[in-house]
């Protein structure tokens, strides 16, 4: 596990920049590279608003009776899950570029820049499925989007449902 | 045998097992005899035309059956597969 994050400006742009595209919903992605430095970004689609989404993602209670009681769109304003044919085609392309998975990143519209208990409890239940698909942890990183004028970007290790932030030192 | 990882969100399903055994020849047969030992589980994994619905992946031995043969994939003893939720968060 790398204790900072090195990312280039113009991808923390281009997260913004999707962030932006999606809101008021979540955006979501990964970022990729090699020993914490970040080279390449992916976005992948938010399917929150699929059917039967609900039944094989592991929402926490309170999460789940909220999203049950708000229509389809109106679900990727509170919570994302990711399309998983999105994610496996990033995950081929990491992988032939010869890079790891450093990142998981989503957007909160609404809400600062921090872990909700809905993240930490999907990333602690996750932890035991990156190494049997043979993808190293990623730290999460979250845009805010609170302020508008100024979205905010923060990223953590989430680890036995702790959290702990780690710096991003932004490059050319 | 074949083992089959089954993810938190399906272990009610399961009666709370982490790791089953099958000896199915192909991922729909092994589909077909996780749904007859734990009734509902297809339906979880997949949509009513039959395809794998798209907030799930299924690996054998670290690699999607999405890049395989899907499905059709075949299994063979030793084989190790994984049935991986979507990444997911609020």
């Amino acid at each position: 596990m790398t204790t900072s994050l090195q990312i280039p400006q113009a991808i923390l742009d281009d997260m913004v920049a999707h962030a932006r595209a999606l809101d008021p919903y979540e955006c979501c992605g990964l970022l990729a590279g090699r020993q914490g430095t970040v080279t390449q970004l992916y976005r992948i689609k938010n399917i929150v608003a699929l059917e039967g989404v609900e039944k094989l993602s592991s929402f926490d209670p309170a999460k789940a009776a909220h999203l049950e009681r708000l229509s389809p769109a109106e679900r990727a304003e509170i919570a994302f899950v990711m399309d998983m044919a999105d994610f496996s085609a990033a995950k081929k392309d990491i992988r032939n570029k010869g890079l790891d998975l450093q990142v998981v990143y989503h957007s909160h519209p609404h809400d600062p820049a921090r872990p909700s208990v809905t993240d930490i409890k999907i990333a602690t239940d996750y932890e035991e499925i990156w190494p049997k698909i043979n993808l190293p942890i990623p730290a999460y990183l979250l845009v805010s989007l609170m302020d508008k004028s100024k979205p905010e970007i923060r990223c953590y290790w989430i680890k036995d449902g702790t959290v702990a932030a780690t710096p991003i030192i932004t490059t050319g | 045998m074949i083992k089959v990882r089954i993810p938190t969100p399906l272990r009610p399903l399961t009666n709370g097992l982490g790791e089953v055994e099958t000896d199915a020849t192909s991922i729909t047969a092994m589909i077909d005899t996780l749904n007859s030992a734990h009734p509902g589980i297809k339906d979880r994994l997949c949509d009513e035309t039959g395809e794998l619905r798209r907030f799930v992946n299924i690996y054998v031995n670290e690699e999607d059956i999405r890049f395989l043969m899907g499905k059709e994939t075949s299994l063979k003893h030793g084989d190790e597969v994984s049935i991986v939720p979507a990444i997911a968060g609020g």
